[in-house]
């Protein structure tokens, strides 16, 4: 039909037919989708044909001998913004010239890169808060009006979900993805391992099961052969289509012992040809050593492949790091492009799973996670014999889904109570009244009542009144700065069962509740705590209350009625959380110098 | 008077257990031993029997020389409580509130630091010392009292602990090493790699390397425990923390706890170094 130097009239006909149609995926046709499903079809007949492109298509032999032009592997036609953009740029009705063809073809290049910009982020640990920032540059880059696509080569987590077409990939790819508001596909996450037990892995290729493989046999065999070739051809296609490719790295490069078999790091970074960024996690500490040491076990032609440092999830001023954030720099030559805060969102951990999603073993206890929560491993304790099992919690449907509720003491009773509200944790502890035990211990005891007094500011910011949560008559007062740390012990109320511990707290409590333990001295006995009229609400300034097993027991048994509670849905808050914490790393992070690194690749 | 010195990589490294069964090693071998951290930053404290306040860790560990938790063995403990800064907590008594406008006189803290050692030393056969946070962070240089300072302080040998659940572990050794000042380095007398996952014959080739590029052994690789010792930040709540040994009551399970882990410890760490560091061997 054609040859490679110009294409009959008959063919243009067919151009502008298709041209005239809709646009968007032609799903009726018998060949759909001959590229990929959600292909544009507007170019079907395309009107650059042949381009003799070498980056979008290739001679190949035919069928009758001679060499034809083959669009087999060519996706950038079939983008739908760039059907869209070819169609208002032609005039249908006359045949342009080849000339004019060509000088098109160069504009929309302009406009639809033909390879899509790679950036890599990778970590200098797990955790270093790759998946979230590869999801906030997602969506920075995608408000600017960039088509972008994330891409994790290789992804070991259990926690993943399935795509529209009933591919399995890791959760957090289809999270960057809608950050990217597209729609989430296999390629994304071309390889998922999955733990099964001791060293073996279920491994998923492009979304469906593959095989189970031991960690030797994934190295050795998987990550030498298979493993390249997959990530080479689903990155060649999401780079196709789309005008940025946002790649996330796997735990950390410098893994010494395995770097000749490590697909997901600088192998996926090089076959991506893409610059990286670094990422470390500051809340651990140890920051500038696990930056500076992972560059420096990189071999040089690596390292050069950097060219940026991300400081992530600081508490505090930044101003603090500005000596050793220079030093840096200095000893690699490399850029800290910003230190990111620590943000509090609902966004789904790659490797965790909460209380109301994973449901625990026996009786259920949920201590709520106040961020300054003290002596919580009081509540360890309550794990001793395996009937009870106790998680930190911080959202409304994991309080609903407790056995028995925990307010643990904090070092700022006022800051979490105030904490506890804005995440509406109060409502739902409040709601739990009298259907589970709720304890609350030193400052969570203050919280229950109904007022905490503190006019000279010594646990809050500022001095005042608050109201507390109103589950005890009782007002608690801060008065001078003073501290009460003492060991005690005594029995519980009822005169039954020692108890034991000790307190440490600022601050008194008076109560019109009865006591909740009795506790001897020298000066005689008197009651401590409160518990409410039905038994199901207590507090108490003794930590260590669990230690002893009789009052440990006493508590759970309150527990163990509750049954299975009801569990609510919660989580549409996504799409919140994604532009929110978009727009702190936009906030942090020097955007321009990120995109000039984008632009000169590596 | 021998010691030895437990930094970390990062918080969270495993210091304060691997420092708890040192404590537990030389307690067995019938010496004196104490434990010592001279800053803990935690809201997890401890009241000793005369009613001072110093990190549960610390509590813990003394349990795990035999002996009673005591002032010295954590004179400074900094309470954290939000923006406005922390409680500073001198000598088990609280002394003040600080923040970004308002420090604790340095000289007071590295005096209280010296005065508690010196108590600590002088009724132990060995102390084993523990830093806090990671050992290299740059930005804090001299500032940072509760690490270089404190060995140099004891003249103490180090042993560097890395974490290598979270990944990177050969980074964060090597960078540690290598952003302290060669004075410094040359305290550093062996690695340990903590919870670890799996097999450890897969990290042969990495520790070769690191152990030729800085010239320090390693003295083992420790498994992730399955059993739970008390945790000193919060930081510690998002990770796998496994479960309490024993029955009854909760102190007496911590310590059959750290009993379990000794035993197990003793096929994974290199004890006869970690002796000879100490000057005990």
């Amino acid at each position: 039909m054609t040859s490679s130097n110009g294409v009959g009239k008959d063919y243009w006909d067919r151009v502008a037919e298709k041209l005239s149609g809709p646009t968007g995926s032609k799903e009726s046709c018998d060949y759909y989708p001959c590229h990929h499903h959600g292909q544009d079809c507007t170019l079907c007949f395309c009107p650059f044909y042949p381009c003799d492109d070498e980056r979008l298509g290739k001679l190949v032999e035919s069928r009758t001998g001679g060499m034809v032009w083959s669009c087999q592997d060519c996706l950038w036609a079939h983008r739908p913004d760039v059907g869209k953009a070819v169609k208002e740029r032609l005039s249908i009705s006359s045949r342009p010239s080849i000339n004019e063809l060509h000088g098109i073809k160069k504009e929309m290049e302009q406009r639809f890169p033909i390879a899509a910009k790679p950036l890599m982020v990778l970590g200098a640990t797990s955790g270093a808060g790759k998946t979230l920032l590869v999801a906030a540059i997602c969506r920075i880059l995608n408000d600017r009006g960039w088509r972008v696509a994330p891409f994790k080569s290789q992804n070991m987590s259990l926690n993943s979900t399935v795509t529209a077409r009933g591919e399995e990939i890791s959760r957090a790819q289809a999270l960057q993805a809608q950050a990217s508001r597209i729609e989430a596909e296999a390629r994304m996450n071309p390889v998922l391992l999955k733990p099964k037990k001791d060293d073996v892995s279920q491994v998923i290729v492009l979304g469906r099961p593959y095989r189970d493989m031991n960690v030797p046999a994934y190295y050795s065999e998987f990550t030498t052969e298979e493993g390249p070739k997959v990530v080479k051809e689903a990155y060649r296609h999401l780079a196709s289509r789309f005008d940025a490719v946002v790649i996330e790295g796997a735990g950390s490069p410098a893994e010494i012992n395995i770097a000749d078999v490590d697909l997901a790091n600088m192998m996926t970074a090089e076959i991506a040809d893409a610059p990286c960024l670094l990422v470390v996690n500051i809340e651990w500490g140890g920051a500038f050593a696990y930056a500076y040491g992972t560059l420096m076990l990189l071999p040089p032609e690596r390292r050069a492949r950097f060219k940026g440092i991300i400081i992530n999830n600081m508490h505090g001023s930044a101003a603090d790091l500005r000596s050793g954030i220079d030093e840096l720099e200095r000893l690699t030559g490399i850029p800290v492009l910003g230190v990111i805060p620590h943000i509090e969102h609902t966004l789904p951990d790659e490797d965790s799973q909460g209380l109301d999603d994973r449901g625990g073993e026996g009786v259920r206890v949920g201590v709520i996670r106040l961020p300054h929560m003290a002596n919580f491993t009081d509540f360890d304790a309550l794990e001793i014999g395996g009937g009870a099992s106790v998680t930190f919690i911080d959202r409304p449907s994991e309080v609903a889904a407790a056995d028995a509720i925990i307010i643990p003491g904090t070092k700022n009773t006022v800051a979490d109570l105030q904490w506890l509200r804005r995440k509406g944790l109060d409502r739902a502890i409040v709601d739990a009244r009298g259907k589970v035990p709720i304890i609350g211990v030193c400052g969570g005891y203050q919280m229950l009542g109904g007022r905490i007094e503190d006019p000279n500011g010594v646990e809050g910011d500022e001095g005042g009144s608050y109201e507390g949560l109103g589950l005890i008559r009782s007002v608690s007062r801060f008065g001078a700065y003073e501290k009460r740390t003492v060991r005690v012990e005594g029995t519980m109320a009822d005169g039954e069962g020692e108890v034991r511990g000790y307190e440490i707290h600022m601050g008194a409590t008076e109560s019109e509740e009865s006591p909740l333990f009795l506790l001897r001295s020298d000066r005689g006995v008197r009651g401590e705590g409160s518990i409410s009229p039905d038994g199901m609400v207590m507090g108490t300034y003794v930590h260590g209350l669990f230690d002893r097993p009789p009052f440990r027991s006493r508590f759970l048994s309150l527990a163990g009625n509750s049954g299975s509670r009801s569990v609510i849905d919660y989580d549409a808050t996504v799409e919140e959380s994604l532009s929110r914490l978009a727009r702190t790393v936009e906030e942090h992070l020097d955007i321009d110098t990120m995109l000039k690194i984008m632009e000169a690749g590596p | 008077m021998n010691n030895i010195m437990v930094l970390g990589a990062t918080s969270g490294a495993g210091k304060t257990t691997i420092a708890a069964m040192l404590c537990r090693h030389f307690a067995s071998r019938g010496m004196r031993v104490s434990p010592f951290k001279s800053q803990n930053l935690s809201l997890n404290s401890y009241v000793t029997a005369t009613g001072e306040e110093i990190g549960i860790s610390q509590a813990y560990q003394a349990w795990a020389c035999g002996t009673e938790p005591h002032w010295a063995m954590n004179p400074i403990l900094l309470k954290p409580h939000g923006a406005r800064g922390m409680q500073v907590v001198l000598k088990g008594r609280p002394l003040t509130d600080v923040g970004p406008d308002n420090h604790a006189p340095r000289e007071m803290l590295r005096d209280a630091v010296v005065e508690a050692y010196g108590v600590i030393a002088a009724r132990s056969d060995i102390v084993v010392l523990e830093g806090a946070g990671g050992a290299a962070e740059i930005n804090l240089s001299d500032r940072d009292i509760a690490n270089m300072a404190t060995a140099e302080m004891a003249d103490a040998p180090v042993v560097l602990v890395g974490d290598i659940d979270r990944g990177g572990v050969f980074a964060g050794l090597y960078g540690t090493f290598l952003l302290l000042p060669p004075e410094r380095r040359k305290r550093i007398k062996a690695f340990i790699i903590n919870r670890f996952r799996g097999d450890a014959s897969i990290l042969a080739p990495g520790i070769e390397k690191l152990e030729e590029l800085t010239g320090i052994p390693c003295a083992g690789v420790l498994p992730l425990s399955q059993l739970r010792l008390p945790a000193e930040d919060s930081l510690d709540l998002g990770r796998d923390r496994g479960t309490v040994a024993g029955t009854g009551d909760g102190q007496v399970a911590w310590m059959e706890s750290l009993e379990q882990l000794y035993t197990s410890s003793k096929e994974h760490l290199d004890y006869a170094l970690l002796e000879r560091i100490a000057g005990t061997g």
